[in-house]
């Protein structure tokens, strides 16, 4: 395995570990697996590049590429601007059609069902107002550097030490945190949580908001590394699963390891057996953890 | 009658119905009054609606009729962890720690709902009335035996400083020695002033430590009576054993 | 004119008629066992491109060649979907209800991956054409040929659905009634569960299959991109329309559904204008979404007629034994 592939595949799984953050916090919680979670992915890149746009039509020396990285400040603002943006989204998603189907106490396949439905909607209603054409956040290519027998571009090594900061972060807040411990209280037990006095809708309310803002920074990443395409989400969707899957839904860390390992294994597939196989990684991982051990490396029993 | 000037209400339940299901009421119609300072139990045959009717009254069960009043207050339509905040502590019968958590944890999520400063006075204080508790507070809570389990619901019950306790059989599963155990930690938690009701199957320990005992059968409060004067009464054994024969 | 609506009709209710099949195979899969299949879209190909294989003429640079009779095709599919589903039911089967589905889901992903990449096989990302079509010795008369098909195809769902029917009243479908309704108690008669939901869920992929076989033989040509999870999409909107657990809701559920996106299809293609098709199926798709999602939020009733007695099945396979919503 070359130094290479490794750092490729680093890249690779920080972004999808990010993504699977979000989806190990929220099905931890709502206890259900939210198909419509790569749509949040999708549409948190959407809106920066929106927003980026529309700065820099408003005022073009934000464009300007900062130090060695593609972007100027246009995008950075711009993907804060599309958290609070996506947050919105996810909180509209769940009051008009989880809401209402979590107040109807409605069974776990009808949830994923309707995750289904809103990921078609959301992922199709990109599609027409974007077209199917990729996007990117800045023209131009971006030189790699060289070290240690490896290149990599500035954009991708900021995307890891973000990514990892992110995730040691959210691990010290759920760890450590009053919001933290109720959340993982109410990801045990709602009703007991309850009965502690904990608002379980207000956790639940922030949870989407965490697993929003989550999924918007992992699509603003991809957008930047890869490219920007309303199918992105989809695209990310089984080794989002299976990243969260292998971590133990309800770890952070566990998420972000998982996500490493699955992007890993991704870039050594496609050393050996090309690019076409890429996809059918994460599949294989899934079914073996599901198989060997379902909770996941560091999930309950 | 010269009037006497008795303690407020804690806890009423007037013609409570509830149940998980609307067309199958589970507590059918039952009233309720405990005052401040009081250890009710509450006793029945199983399936008589002891463990519905307090669900009900903390919130877990859905009222279809009735009211709830906790010192006075409205709290029928009151989600449970505004009960909470009012005063109100409860102890189910399973589930009653958070397993993925550690002691520590357990009682400080309890504490997150008191005002800052007093937090870490009040879990200072449990430790020392739970010293099993202090020994090893980052303990994750799966690794506790049946009965510090249970001193760890109670002492998290106890975080909040409720006026009214609330707990369901707390004795099962618990050998005869920690029940008694923790029937005397709840009389001398009584003995502070916090009002206790008690569901429990164990008739002769609870007898031992409470005050008033209701009995519940079918879903109705058919009973009412001081401890002492039941505690030898045969209408126990007849209760239980003839709930059937009362029905024919 | 009028002869000319009627070949429409006809060409509709065909189209409409395979995807009757796929629902009542998804019928035995979830009314009978529970089992929540997001990978509709895989058994349905692999049906397709079996039988395709097994029919179609040589081909430069892929397999093919073997020129057997449709009907050797449509059995080739159905049974080669029937095994997959056995194995992809073997390993899945103890899942619980959401880990199922992103598995299931997986499964289309692998078998959409297969198709595109194993070019040798399947032809990759251009599909197979030429497949021989029922009844092409009327190609020439556009009308006889539409009802003749109309025909086979009504004939096969008419089959299907007396013999799906029957297979519910026999021995077999009572016990696997008796599993779905209470496990504990066929278990303790001495029945496997697994093998019998296994068996159902074999069988409801065959029936795929077969559906998909018959889809590719009356268009004539097949690529991996209609075997996207669409397809699922549709399908499960049609079980759940049609108010899914019996037969003819799945049949009634395939034809409204499909009358559905058909009309809106072409309502939209009209509105928009030629550049800007591909918008055009963006919306419907966005619109049909919203549809699916007001379904279930206001009646899902036939699907949730049988969550009753399924999700208590479901409970039991989930580890925390299925727990409140917060």
């Amino acid at each position: 395995m070359s130094p290479q592939v490794i750092v490729d595949g680093l890249v690779a799984g920080a972004m999808i570990g990010l993504g699977a953050t979000g989806v190990t916090l929220t099905y931890s919680i709502l206890r259900f697996a939210n198909f419509a979670h790569g749509e949040f992915i999708a549409w948190g890149a959407y809106f920066a590049l929106a927003v980026s746009g529309f700065l820099g039509a408003l005022a073009p020396a934000l464009t300007a590429p900062i130090g060695p990285f593609s972007f100027g400040w246009s995008l950075p603002i711009a993907a804060l601007a599309a958290i609070a943006l996506t947050a919105a989204l996810a909180l509209l998603v769940d009051a008009l059609l989880f809401g209402s189907l979590r107040a109807k106490n409605s069974a776990i396949i009808i949830m994923v069902m309707a995750s289904f439905g809103a990921a078609l909607t959301l992922r199709n209603l990109l599609e027409f107002i974007f077209t199917s054409s990729p996007a990117y956040y800045a023209e131009g290519l971006q030189m790699a550097l060289r070290f240690a027998g490896v290149r990599a571009t500035p954009d991708a090594l900021l995307c890891l030490v973000i990514a990892a900061i992110i995730v040691i972060a959210l691990h010290a807040v759920i760890a450590h945190t009053a919001i933290g411990r109720a959340m993982r209280a109410v990801s045990e037990n709602p009703q007991l949580a309850a009965i502690v006095g904990i608002d379980s809708r207000k956790i639940v309310r922030l949870v989407w908001i965490l697993g929003a803002g989550l999924a918007c920074l992992a699509g603003v990443m991809a957008g930047l590394i890869v490219q920007i395409r309303p199918t992105m989400g989809l695209d990310l969707l089984l080794p989002l699963f299976a990243a969260a899957i292998l971590g133990g839904i309800g770890s952070a860390m566990g998420a972000m390891l998982g996500g490493l390992i699955i992007g890993l294994a991704e870039s050594l597939t496609v050393a050996l057996a090309g690019g076409e196989w890429r996809a059918a990684v994460a599949f294989v991982i899934l079914v073996a953890i599901l198989l060997l051990r379902p909770h996941g490396l560091f999930g309950r029993s | 009658m010269i009037a006497q000037s008795l303690p407020p209400l804690a806890l009423e339940a007037r013609g409570l119905i509830a149940g998980y299901e609307r067309d199958l009421p589970i507590v059918r119609g039952v009233n309720l009054s405990v005052r401040v300072g009081e250890f009710i139990v509450l006793l029945g045959p199983n399936g008589a609606g002891k463990s519905t009717l307090v669900k009900a009254i903390v919130g877990l069960v859905p009222i279809h009729e009735g009211a709830v009043l906790l010192n006075g207050d409205d709290i029928t339509v009151a989600p449970p962890h505004q009960k909470i905040g009012r005063g109100l502590a409860f102890v189910p019968q399973t589930e009653n720690i958070f397993t993925t958590l550690t002691i520590e944890d357990n009682l400080l999520l309890a504490a997150d709902v008191i005002p800052k400063p007093v937090r870490a006075r009040r879990i200072a204080e449990l430790y020392a009335m739970f010293p099993d508790l202090a020994a090893q507070p980052s303990r994750p809570a799966k690794l506790l035996s049946g009965g510090q389990r249970q001193m760890l619901a109670v002492a998290r019950a106890l975080v909040v400083q409720p006026s009214l306790l609330i707990l369901d059989e707390p004795s099962a599963g618990l050998s005869p020695k920690i029940v008694a155990e923790v029937f005397g930690r709840l009389k001398a938690i009584n003995a502070t002033g916090v009002t206790i009701v008690l569901v429990e199957q164990n008739v002769k320990a609870a007898l031992a430590v409470a005050g008033r005992a209701i009995i519940l059968v079918e879903g109705e409060a058919r009973h009412e009576a001081s401890a002492l004067e039941l505690a030898d009464d045969p209408i126990i054994a007849e209760l239980y054993l003839g709930a059937a024969r009362a029905r024919s | 004119m009028i002869l000319d609506l009627i070949g429409y009709a006809a060409f509709f209710l065909t189209i409409a008629l395979t995807y009757a099949i796929i629902c009542l195979g998804l019928n035995v899969q979830w009314g009978q066992t529970g089992l929540f299949n997001v990978g509709v879209a895989a058994f349905v190909a692999i049906g397709a491109y079996v039988s395709a294989l097994m029919t179609t003429p040589e081909a430069a640079g892929r397999f093919g060649g073997l020129g057997q009779p449709i009907a050797i095709g449509w059995i080739g599919g159905a049974v080669t979907a029937g095994l997959s589903s056995l194995l992809v039911g073997a390993l899945t089967i103890k899942l619980r209800a959401d880990y199922l589905a992103i598995a299931t889901f997986g499964v289309a992903v692998v078998i959409h991956l297969c198709a595109l990449n194993l070019e040798w096989l399947t032809g990759g990302p251009f599909g197979i054409s030429f497949i021989p079509r029922p009844f092409a010795s009327y190609a020439g008369e556009p009308l006889l040929f539409g009802l003749s098909n109309l025909a086979l195809l009504s004939l096969v769902v008419l089959v299907l659905y007396l013999g799906l029917e029957q297979l519910l009243r026999s021995p077999w479908g009572r016990v696997l009634r008796a599993i779905r309704e209470d496990e504990a108690a066929a278990l303790a008669l001495g029945k496997s569960s697994v093998r019998f939901r296994l068996q159902a869920f074999a069988i409801g992929g065959a029936i795929m299959g077969l559906a998909g076989a018959a889809q590719a033989h009356f268009i004539g040509f097949i690529a991996p991109d209609n075997y996207q999870p669409t397809l699922t999409f549709q399908v499960w909107a049609m079980l759940i329309v049609g108010g899914s657990g019996n037969n003819r809701g799945a049949i009634l559920g395939a034809i409204l559904v499909w009358g559905v996106w058909a009309i809106s299809a072409g309502a939209i293609a009209a509105i928009f204008p030629p550049g800007e098709q591909a918008s055009a199926a963006s919306l419907q798709i966005v619109l049909i979404g919203l549809a699916l999602c007001a379904i279930l939020l206001w009646r899902p009733r036939g699907l949730l007629g049988e969550v009753k007695t399924v999700s208590r099945h479901l409970a039991e396979l989930s580890p925390e034994g299925g727990r409140d919503h917060p």
